[in-house]
C-alpha cells in the first residue's frame, strides 16, 4: 500500500484550499482541516507551503488596487520564529500535513499551525471559510521497512502533526505501533484530548478522549511531569519499550525539535534499530530553488564526508544515521 | 487593443526572447524545479544558478531570513560546478523551447575565462550572465563588480572567450554609481547588463544578539529592494544603455505584472524575476499574460515600445 501510495503521490501544484474546519488545540496551537481535491494523494511526512498574508495573490492582478497592509510594529523586529512580527510575511510558511480524511468529492487536510510569529499567527486567525493559497504536497514521505517491527512514533509538541498520520496508514496496514507524544507541559501542548494524569516515570498508555483519537497506545510525556510520563518523549519511548513483554524490536519515526531528533537517533543506534527522522528548517521556497533549507548529511561519495542536503526536495524524512548532527 | 497583437518579443543582444520575462539566477534552481508547476517554453528565458568552475556546498545554514517586505539570503554560491551541469543540468533544459542563460561566478579570472569558455562551448547556452556581484562570499566577483578597472579588465577578458553566447555582466548595487561599473562593462564588450543583484544587508536577533546568517551578511531581495532597482535602471538607461544601444535585463522586487511595466519605462528591455518564485512558483509564467494584459491596456503594441518611456514632470 505505500508502495502504492508513493505510486500515485499527487504532483505539487499551486492550489486554492478552503478552510473547512478551525480547532483550537491549546494556548499556542490551532488544527484546520482544509478542503483538498479528489484526486489528492500525499504521503504522510510531506508538506504543504501555505501563504499567510491577505495580499493579492502573485501576480495575478494587473489592475490598479489596495494592497491590504498589516499594521507595522515597533522597530527592531525580531529574527528567527520571532521574525517580522507585525507585517504581512513574504515567503510561504511550511507546514506537515497531518490527517488525510475522506469526504464527498474531496479528501480533507488537517495541519497543525504551532503559531510562533507573523506568519502562523495570521493563519491561526482564519475563519473557516477562508480560501488558502497553497502549495504542495512537497518533499518526501516516512517510509515504512518494518520487518516486523513495533513502529514507535516519537512526536514533539508540533511534531505529533505528521506522525498522525503516519499512524493512520500503519492502522490501514494492520501494523503495531505506539505513538510516543511529548511535550514541556500541559499548558503548552498542542491538546484536543485529555491528558493522563502524572505517573512519573511510567510510560504507561493513555486513552486520547476528545476530538484528536489515535489509532493505536498512545503514551503522553511531559517535561515537567504536570501529565503523564515525567520526561522526555525519547526517555518515554525506551521506557515504553522496557515494559513491552518479550525482546520488542522497534523501528522508530520521529518528528520534533532538534533535541529530541537527536535522542532519538541515539536511542535507535544504540537499540541497532531502523530510525527515520522530519527534519524541521526555515525555507524560502520549499521547492528546491532557493537553497536556503540546506542540512549537513554524511555522503560517503564526497571528499569531505558530507554534504549539504535540501531539507525541502531530499527531506523533510531522512534516515536518522544520514544526519551531522551540529545542534 | 487585442492582446493577440501585442508583440512580446525583446532582444537582448544578440539573443532573441519571445517575451520580456525571465527568471533570475539564483531563485530557479537549474529551471527544472519550476518545470513541476509550468512549461518553461512560455518564457523569456532562463538565468541558473550561479554556476563555478568546481561544486560547492554553500554556506553553513541559516542561510535564508526573512525582513520586511523582503528576505536575506547567503546561500553562498552553491553549486554543482561546471561538469555536473554541463552534463546533467543543461541537457534536462533542452526540453524546452527556451533561452539559457547561463550564471558564471569564480574567485579568479582564470576561473571565469575556463567556465564562460566551456559555456560559450555549449550548444545549449544562449547566454552567459557574469556574476561580479554576489555579496556573500569572500572571492566571488564582487571585488570586480565594485572596481570599474578590474571589472573592465575581467569583462575584456571574457569577451575574448565568448564569441557565441550573449554575454551579460550582471551588476552590484552596493557601488557609489551604478554608472561606471555599467560603462566599464559597456566598454570591455558586454552585450547587456544585468542589474540589480541583491544590496548587502544585515539583521540581528534583538534579544540574542546573534546575526540572524551564520555569514553574518546577506544579500536582500524582494519588494524591498524594487525601488532601488528601478532608480538604478534609470540611471544606466540614461548614462550608459540607452546612448550606447546595450539593452538591460533588469531585476530587483518584480512580483506583479506592473513591476515589469515599472521596469521597461525605467529602462529594462526584459527583466528577471526572482524572490516573487518563492511566493508563488508559477510567477514568471503568470507574468507573461500579465505583462501582455499590461500592454493591451496601455495600448502599447510593442513591448520594445515601452523601454525607457517615461512622462517627466514639466516636459
Amino acid at each position: 500500500m505505500t508502495r502504492q501510495l508513493e505510486h500515485d503521490v499527487s504532483p505539487a501544484r499551486r492550489l486554492a484550499l478552503p478552510i473547512l474546519e478551525r480547532h483550537d488545540a491549546g494556548a499556542d496551537y490551532v488544527r484546520l482541516v482544509l478542503g483538498g481535491p479528489a484526486d489528492w494523494v500525499s504521503l504522510p511526512g510531506q508538506f504543504l507551503n501555505v501563504r499567510c498574508g491577505p495580499e493579492p495573490q502573485a501576480a495575478t492582478v494587473t489592475e490598479r488596487r489596495e494592497v491590504p497592509y498589516i499594521e507595522d510594529g515597533p522597530w527592531p523586529q525580531t529574527t528567527g520564529p520571532e521574525l517580522a512580527r507585525r507585517h504581512a510575511p513574504l515567503v510561504r510558511r511550511p507546514l506537515s500535513i497531518s490527517r488525510i480524511g475522506s469526504m464527498p468529492d474531496g479528501v480533507r487536510i488537517e495541519v497543525l499551525v504551532h503559531t510562533i510569529g507573523t506568519g502562523t499567527r495570521w493563519l491561526a486567525e482564519q475563519p473557516a471559510g477562508t480560501v488558502l493559497d497553497v502549495v504542495g504536497p512537497l518533499g518526501n514521505g516516512f517510509t515504512l521497512p518494518l520487518d516486523g517491527r513495533v513502529a514507535v512514533l516519537v512526536g514533539g509538541g508540533c511534531g505529533m502533526a505528521p506522525l498522525f498520520g503516519l499512524a493512520d496508514v500503519l492502522a490501514d496496514l494492520g501494523r503495531d505501533a505506539v505513538l510516543i507524544i511529548g511535550a514541556p507541559g500541559v499548558a503548552r501542548a498542542p491538546l484536543e484530548f485529555e491528558t493522563p494524569p502524572p505517573s512519573a516515570n511510567r510510560a504507561e498508555p493513555c486513552t486520547l478522549a476528545g476530538a484528536v483519537r489515535s489509532p493505536f497506545e498512545t503514551v503522553f510525556a511531559t517535561d515537567d511531569g504536570s501529565a503523564g510520563f515525567r520526561g522526555t518523549a525519547v526517555a518515554a519511548a525506551e521506557a515504553w519499550l522496557a515494559g513491552r513483554p518479550g525482546n520488542a524490536r522497534a523501528a522508530f519515526y520521529g518528528c520534533g525539535p532538534e533535541p529530541m531528533l537527536r535522542a532519538l537517533a541515539d536511542l535507535a543506534r544504540r537499540l541497532d534499530a531502523p530510525c527515520q527522522v522530519s527534519l524541521e528548517e526555515f525555507m524560502g521556497c520549499g521547492i528546491g530553488v532557493c537553497l536556503s533549507c540546506a542540512r549537513k548529511m554524511h555522503d560517503p561519495a564526497n571528499p569531505a564526508g558530507w554534504t549539504y542536503r535540501l531539507t525541502c526536495r531530499e527531506g523533510p524524512v531522512v534516515e536518522a544515521s544520514d544526519i551531522v548532527w551540529e545542534k | 487593443m487585442p492582446e493577440n497583437e501585442i508583440d512580446l518579443r525583446v532582444q537582448l543582444g544578440p539573443m532573441a526572447m519571445k517575451n520580456p520575462i525571465a527568471t533570475a539566477s539564483g531563485c530557479s534552481g537549474y529551471g527544472e524545479e519550476l518545470a513541476a508547476f509550468y512549461d518553461l517554453s512560455r518564457l523569456g528565458a532562463v538565468v541558473t544558478k550561479s554556476i563555478t568552475l568546481r561544486p560547492r556546498e554553500g554556506h553553513p545554514p541559516p542561510r535564508l531570513v526573512e525582513v520586511r517586505a523582503g528576505m536575506l539570503n547567503a546561500i553562498g554560491l552553491a553549486n554543482v560546478g561546471l561538469d555536473e551541469f554541463l552534463s546533467e543540468k543543461l541537457p534536462a533544459l533542452a526540453a524546452f523551447d527556451v533561452p539559457v542563460i547561463a550564471n558564471v561566478a569564480g574567485s579568479t579570472p582564470d576561473e571565469y575565462i575556463e567556465v564562460c569558455r566551456a559555456m560559450d562551448a555549449a550548444a545549449g547556452v544562449a547566454g552567459i550572465e557574469l556574476n561580479v556581484s554576489c555579496p556573500n562570499v569572500a572571492h566571488g566577483g564582487i571585488e570586480f563588480g565594485t572596481e570599474a578597472a578590474a571589472l573592465a579588465r575581467l569583462v575584456g577578458a571574457v569577451r575574448n572567450v565568448v564569441s557565441r553566447a550573449a554575454l551579460l555582466v550582471k551588476l552590484s548595487p552596493n557601488v557609489t554609481d551604478i554608472a561606471v561599473p555599467a560603462r566599464a562593462a559597456a566598454d570591455a564588450g558586454a552585450d547587456a547588463l544585468s542589474l540589480v543583484n541583491t544590496l548587502r544587508g544585515m539583521a540581528i536577533d534583538p534579544w540574542t544578539g546573534r546575526p540572524a546568517l551564520t555569514n553574518t551578511t546577506g544579500g536582500l531581495s524582494g519588494p524591498a529592494i524594487k525601488p532601488v532597482a528601478v532608480y538604478m535602471i534609470r540611471r544606466v538607461w540614461q548614462e550608459v544603455a540607452g546612448p550606447r544601444g546595450v539593452p538591460i535585463l533588469g531585476l530587483g522586487g518584480i512580483q506583479f505584472p506592473e513591476d515589469v511595466i515599472e521596469f521597461l519605462r525605467a529602462g529594462a528591455t526584459a527583466v528577471s524575476v526572482g524572490t516573487a518564485n518563492f511566493v508563488d512558483p508559477e510567477t514568471c509564467a503568470v507574468l507573461v499574460d500579465g505583462v501582455r494584459d499590461a500592454l493591451g491596456r496601455l495600448g502599447v503594441a510593442r513591448a520594445a515600445d515601452l523601454v525607457g518611456r517615461i512622462e517627466t514632470p514639466g516636459a
